[in-house]
């Protein structure tokens, strides 16, 4: 339980490595639903329950069932599965629970699906904490923080973007500029600000 | 036949899978850096497409319709194993360098919008130029993407020094530096198509 | 009776002051700081910053005439961003280093977003992290004070960051700029009167720079030191962009929040980010990547801190 690997892991994962702004993984979602803060907040928060739980999931899934079966080159697969199958999961019960919460998220849900994050980030554990087929120690609580934290940097992005975006609804942007090549551009400058942060050392 | 030709060209220009319809963005940005890595992710993706394509197409009548996107998912899913598979064993060094974003070729917003928008509504001969074209009109972004960014962030294309003396706008070859290129491009983009419309 | 009621949003600003007259009076009030960078650091110093004016203004130039909007160059905007960007950086570069940051900071940084008084963050301050990520040897090369020979030498705060002990830099030395840095940032007694005009004028509040730099020196005091409240604070607030930084680019008008409160907010974030990675971080300075940062919360803080109109619950 080491103070310092947690801390390099949230800074690393929130800012200088920020799933989006810098890993690019959930562009498309990014992109797309930034627009607004409302449903962005929605999205980050599915998508952070999303991806927490998911990497729970696929690290045991990795420890207890590919790798004491040879069976590693079936990650992507069975990756995909567990995280499909789990975001049908959340998606009936959150209908069954609250009918209102369920019509909220809308077409939100089943597009987390296909969230790189999610997929990305249950990878990236694995590449990071399992060495030469073993498990570092400590890798489950590693990976279910930087779970956590990967979705606190994707939320960061989306409430500063979606922010940044709705005050531009009141300027007069160039027209071929408008919507998406300003989203990247304004990106950019974050990816750019975000860097202040490399070689963090604590 | 025409019309087969038809769907192939129209993934490479008007419906250009990265600057008109915006899909696939995650893995554009992050894999060009480097030419040599667009191609070779390029092939890969449209491998993919190509194979999910033609097998979705083909068993479309057979799925229900309740779980085809997690049908969807396992086929597409196959092919990229298959594609990650082969090349780990035949160029581990274009494996390493794509590192995290051949397995994420499944979640390739790209190869399953196909899927879900043509594979599964058309004939497997149109499904097969669609994948195609989609594919190529990929690997073309893609390597004009990387082509700028290489060429300004390292002054190099393919490992070769264009200009000598040049010096290297680093910034390109960051995420930073993707994000501008894109931005611009599809703002160019944009503006080519008020001006011809 | 009626025509005395006049209903509007906050702030109200009820001076007879143009835009351009305060922006004319910003540029006056950097000349003090300008100066001293071309005593301490030689002509070169000249040339970059009446380099990047020049290129600020012919691309805004361009862009007007290219939208067909009315000429707005002479309101001095972008002459105030071609001097800030001029300041941030170090004397000996190349003299196209300047004219590529200027071009971007006015092209991307402000044009982009629809001009004048529609800008999110600091156009300067985007133009200088583009060039530092972009060339980073050149933007880190400093020249030693009063030696117009061009013989290098490292910041005060880049020093500190490799872990040497500092000799021969008193805080005097520090106030008045006698040690390498970038043009416009190290003379601080010049800023100082720069900024003192600007408040006399009351084209600048004190908020944002009192919590910036309160915030930063606190924040030092505890954590900046070997052990805790034993940091050098007033070495901190003398290094750096920090002064430049606080009473010039954090005040930005359209960059930061509109209320007293959401200034306050501001400020603080400020200091905390450059606390922060002036502390942990891999940069020896963090004025600039702590400003952007704030400048893109500012539209949730002018959110979460509008008065409330009057009339409304």
């Amino acid at each position: 339980m080491n103070i310092q690997e947690y801390l390099t892991i949230f800074i690393s994962a929130v800012f200088v490595y920020n799933v989006i702004l810098s890993r690019f993984l959930g562009l498309c979602s990014f992109i797309a639903i930034s627009k607004e803060t409302k449903p962005a907040l929605a999205m980050s928060s599915a998508v952070m329950f999303v991806i927490v739980m998911s990497s729970a999931i696929t690290w045991f899934v990795y420890r207890f069932l590919l790798l004491p079966f040879n069976l590693t080159y079936l990650r992507t697969i069975s990756f995909i599965l567990v995280i499909a199958t789990f975001v049908q999961l959340v998606e009936m019960v959150i209908k069954k629970l609250s009918p209102q919460l369920y019509r909220a998220f809308g077409i939100y849900l089943p597009l987390i699906t296909v969230n790189c994050a999610v997929l990305g980030v249950a990878v990236l554990n694995i590449d990071m904490f399992f060495i030469n087929g073993k498990s570092v120690a400590g890798s489950f609580y590693y990976s279910v923080f930087q779970g956590v934290c990967v979705g606190l940097g994707y939320t960061l992005a989306m409430l500063l973007m979606s922010g940044i975006r709705e005050r531009l609804e009141l300027c007069n942007v160039p027209k071929s500029l408008k919507d998406f090549p300003l989203a990247f551009i304004i990106a950019s400058i974050l990816s750019l600000s975000f860097m202040g942060f490399s070689g963090f050392k604590f | 036949m025409k019309n087969l030709i038809k769907e192939f060209t129209k993934g490479i220009i008007k419906e250009n899978p990265t600057f008109v319809l915006a899909l696939g963005l995650c893995p554009t940005l992050a894999v060009s850096v480097s030419v040599a890595n667009a191609i070779g992710m390029g092939i890969a993706a449209t491998f993919v497409l190509l194979g999910s394509s033609l097998i979705i197409s083909l068993v479309r009548d057979f799925i229900p319709e309740k779980i085809r996107i997690p049908c969807y998912i396992v086929i597409i899913a196959t092919f990229v194993t298959i594609a990650e598979l082969c090349m780990k064993a035949y160029s581990p060094a274009l494996d390493r360098s794509l590192g995290i974003y051949v397995p994420l070729i499944v979640v390739n917003c790209i190869v399953l919008g196909r899927a879900e928008a043509f594979a599964c509504k058309n004939n497997t001969a149109r499904s097969f130029f669609d994948g195609l074209g989609m594919g190529v009109g990929f690997t073309l972004a893609l390597i004009l993407i990387s082509a700028i960014r290489e060429f300004l962030g390292s002054g190099q294309i393919l490992g070769h020094v264009l200009i000598r003396g040049f010096e290297p706008v680093f910034v390109f070859g960051m995420p930073s530096g993707a994000l501008l290129v894109i931005g611009l491009l599809l703002g160019f983009f944009n503006l080519l198509k008020d001006k011809r419309a | 009776m009626i025509n005395n009621l006049i209903v509007s949003g906050s702030p109200h600003i009820h001076k007879p002051e143009s835009i351009s007259r305060i922006m004319w009076t910003v540029v006056i009030s950097l000349i003090p700081a300008g100066i001293a960078g071309v005593i301490i650091f030689g002509l070169d110093a000249l040339w970059v910053t009446l380099v990047a004016v020049v290129a600020a203004v012919l691309t805004e130039l361009v862009f007007g005439i290219c939208a067909k909007k009315k000429i707005t160059v002479l309101d001095g905007s972008a002459v105030i961003t071609g001097i800030l960007l001029a300041f941030n950086l170090p004397s000996g570069v190349p003299l196209w280093l300047p004219i590529v940051g200027a071009v971007f900071s006015i092209a991307i940084g402000k044009q982009v977003f629809g001009g004048l008084g529609q800008n999110i963050f600091n156009p300067a301050l985007v133009g200088r992290v583009f060039l530092m990520a972009s060339w980073p040897k050149y933007m880190t090369t400093f020249t030693r004070p009063f030696n117009y020979d061009a013989i290098t030498s490292a910041t005060p705060l880049a020093i500190l960051k490799e872990g040497k002990i500092l000799e021969h830099i008193s805080y005097w030395d520090l106030f008045l700029g006698k040690h390498g840095g970038c043009i416009g940032e190290v003379c601080i007694l010049a800023l100082l009167i720069g900024a003192a005009i600007l408040l006399i004028k009351g084209y600048i509040s004190w908020h944002i720079p009192a919590t910036y730099i309160f915030t930063t020196a606190i924040f030092t005091y505890i954590f900046g030191g070997a052990q805790l409240f034993s940091g050098d604070w007033l070495f901190h607030i003398l290094s750096g962009g920090l002064i430049l930084g606080a009473f010039f680019m954090a005040t930005d008008y359209v960059a930061t929040p509109l209320t007293a409160k959401g200034q306050l907010i501001f400020g603080i974030g400020c200091g905390l980010l450059t606390a922060v990675i002036r502390i942990w971080g891999g940069y020896p300075e963090g004025v600039s990547y702590a400003i952007l940062m704030m400048n893109a919360a500012t539209p949730f803080i002018d959110r979460y801190t509008k008065n409330k109109i009057y009339g409304t619950r």
